[in-house]
């Protein structure tokens, strides 16, 4: 795992290069391609929003580029590490080092409380428990909700679970976050707040974030908008 | 953390876990009770053998115990008398006469074995004058030809005390010898078969009428602890060898089969009532993991290997089974406490097999011991096939699970 997190800081330009990925459900019956050669940089400190409509590939290219799912062709490049040639194992540690998640249902251990459910991924890497207090103290105040540590998600708002969600994504200190509609749930003030809090760590902490959305209040905020339609990128605009 | 979540998993739901609880609670319990019961029956059962019957060792004539006649007697009994009565590991002694005979009267007349005993001798082995329910023992003081009979063998020939008898017998030359005989007591020995088949006479009667001779078939020695039985019997050996000096467990191969059987039937009695439980305890920790399945997705899409979330379902169901084990061992404890102190009777329904005694429940520490491994190594078993179910999710197909 060294050797990930040593690469992790030698190139610092794209953090990743999706190369003609294919992904095809049901090859052998009845064929569905929800992505057709998708290529794709994301450069470190975007925040950048994957849109288009249901159905269009935004979910399963985002499960692929987190290595919770195979591609059928092509590659998925993080940092020098075609990800697909890792074994079951290593891709679990390569996401745990790596890579920090936001769900769209909020998706946090239920019965961890969100100090917990934080510091959860820091104790699989092993941190020690005044790293762990530091970071956690940290990104709840981050995410607004230094008076919540010891609240269960059942005693949070859905803004504050997801808030939680981001702060868990965090404490890793991954070289990105994958976040999958995080704002679907989400009123218009709980979405507003998050995306202060994830456009502040952004700009703030140089943190890559790659958003799938369809949610127009997120798309406004992206400074990067690739466009998906029917499996293939359609467009792809940088926002200045 | 794992322990943490494992923990608290199980409260999530909190009827179903008391129901797995309940159902190891009451498994255990009714584990704990089966094998005190039954080991309370065989030490009843053995007790009453030896007690009653066999005594711990022996000696007889060898050649009588291949052919039962009153020639084959013990020829030795002076030495053998000097040499228990010197040995304090030995509680008590009796040399009997041994006839084979017949107890007749004006209702009947039935098989029996006629035990020709020296009274004080066999109070102090067999505690047959405490056995006494009606009349009284043996006393010199008294007429001749006393006589004891088995309750069992009273109710079949309607015997009453002052009843009389007549009993037959052979004597050494091989003729028959009748006399009348008085019943004066009427003995109970929780072995009815023993009560029907045994008779008792003192040995100076029967002598006179074998003509004046006293023949003993049978020394029967009680020890003070019976872990020396192998020392003592392998010393008497070695000092009668001509002598044939056994065991209750070589004269008594049922005694023997309890005494050797009851760990494996202790044993068979836990894999029994832990197969039935491993099914409850599968059953409850798959609906768990199908409830939890996104919860599953979630951690392996963090970071949680499979070999952790294998021992998370793991600590989880051994959690379930440390809780349970306890209250159930507790509840089997006092039970195994209380029936040992009050028995559970059932004279009646195991008379039908010859015992007629109450069972008093007993059970060792190491029984305890056995049952809460078997509990730990139930859930950990049961564990297994949840446990492999969930790291078989995949966790792009559990999270986005509707």
């Amino acid at each position: 795992m060294a050797r990930f997190q040593a690469s992790k800081y030698i190139l610092m330009k794209n953090v990743i290069t999706v190369k003609g990925v294919t992904k095809i459900y049901n090859p052998d019956t009845i064929p569905v391609h929800a992505l057709r050669g998708v290529d794709l940089q994301i450069g470190e400190g975007e925040f950048t929003a994957l849109v288009g409509p249901s159905g269009s590939g935004k979910t399963t290219l985002l499960n692929i580029i987190g290595g919770l799912d195979d591609a059928s062709d092509g590659s998925v490049i993080i940092n020098e590490q075609d990800i697909a040639k890792l074994s079951d194992s290593q891709t679990i540690e390569f996401r745990k080092q790596n890579i920090g998640f936001v769900f769209q249902a909020y998706n946090l251990i239920p019965v961890l409380t969100a100090k917990e459910n934080v510091e959860f991924v820091m104790l699989l890497q092993g941190a020690s428990q005044s790293d762990r207090d530091a970071r956690v103290k940290e990104l709840m105040s981050a995410v607004g909700l230094s008076d919540h540590l010891d609240r269960r998600p059942s005693q949070l708002s859905g803004g504050q679970q997801q808030r939680v969600a981001v702060a868990r994504a965090l404490a890793s200190k991954p070289m990105f976050v994958l976040a999958d509609e995080p704002t679907a749930n989400l009123d218009s003030k709980s979405t507003a707040d998050l995306l202060d809090i994830m456009a502040k760590l952004n700009k703030e902490e140089n943190i890559t974030f790659l958003f799938s959305t369809h949610d127009q209040r997120v798309i406004d905020r992206a400074r990067r908008v690739v466009n998906l339609d029917d499996g293939a990128v359609i467009s792809d605009k940088t926002i200045e | 953390m794992l322990f943490k979540i494992a923990w608290r998993n199980i409260w999530r739901n909190k009827i179903r876990s008391l129901t797995v609880v309940g159902s190891i609670v009451i498994g255990v319990w009714a584990l704990t009770f089966m094998m005190a019961f039954y080991d309370g029956f065989v030490t009843m059962y053995i007790k009453s053998a030896v007690e009653n019957d066999l005594s711990h060792i022996q000696i007889h004539n060898p050649d009588f115990m291949e052919d039962k006649k009153v020639e084959f007697v013990v020829e030795n009994v002076e030495d053998i008398n000097r040499m228990l009565s010197s040995d304090s590991t030995v509680s008590a002694f009796a040399s009997r006469s041994l006839n084979n005979g017949m107890i007749a009267n004006s209702k009947g007349s039935r098989g029996c074995q006629i035990r020709g005993v020296i009274p004080e001798q066999e109070a102090a082995l067999t505690r047959l004058n405490d056995k006494i329910y009606d009349g009284v023992y043996f006393d010199k003081s008294k007429k001749k030809n006393p006589l004891i009979v088995g309750q069992k063998l009273a109710d079949k020939m309607k015997l009453k005390l002052k009843s009389k008898v007549v009993l037959t017998f052979q004597n050494v030359d091989g003729d028959l010898v009748s006399a009348a005989f008085k019943v004066i007591g009427i003995y109970k020995s929780g072995n009815t078969i023993f009560e029907e088949m045994n008779i008792f006479v003192e040995l100076s009667d029967i002598s006179r009428l074998m003509g004046d001779k006293t023949m003993i078939h049978e020394v029967a020695l009680m020890l003070d602890d019976v872990g020396l039985l192998d020392t003592v019997q392998s010393a008497m050996k070695a000092e009668f060898p001509d002598l044939l000096i056994e065991n209750y467990k070589e004269i008594s191969p049922d005694v023997n089969l309890y005494e050797s059987q009851m760990g494996v039937i202790t044993y068979v009695f836990v894999i029994i009532v832990m197969f039935a439980l491993i099914f409850g305890i599968i059953n409850a920790m798959l609906m768990a993991i199908l409830e939890r399945s996104r919860e599953l997705g979630i951690l392996m899409a963090v970071g949680l290997n499979k070999l952790k979330v294998f021992l998370m379902i793991l600590i989880e169901t051994v959690f379930i089974g440390l809780i349970a084990a306890p209250i159930g061992l507790m509840l089997g404890y006092f039970t195994v406490l209380y029936y040992g102190k009050v028995g559970i009777d059932m004279r009646e329904s195991m008379e039908k097999i010859g015992l007629n005694e109450i069972i008093y429940t007993e059970l060792d520490v190491g029984s305890y011991f056995i049952i809460t491994v078997a509990v730990i190594i139930t859930a950990i078993v049961a564990s297994v096939y949840p446990a492999l179910k969930a790291i078989k999710l995949k966790p792009v197909e559990a999270i986005y699970k509707i």
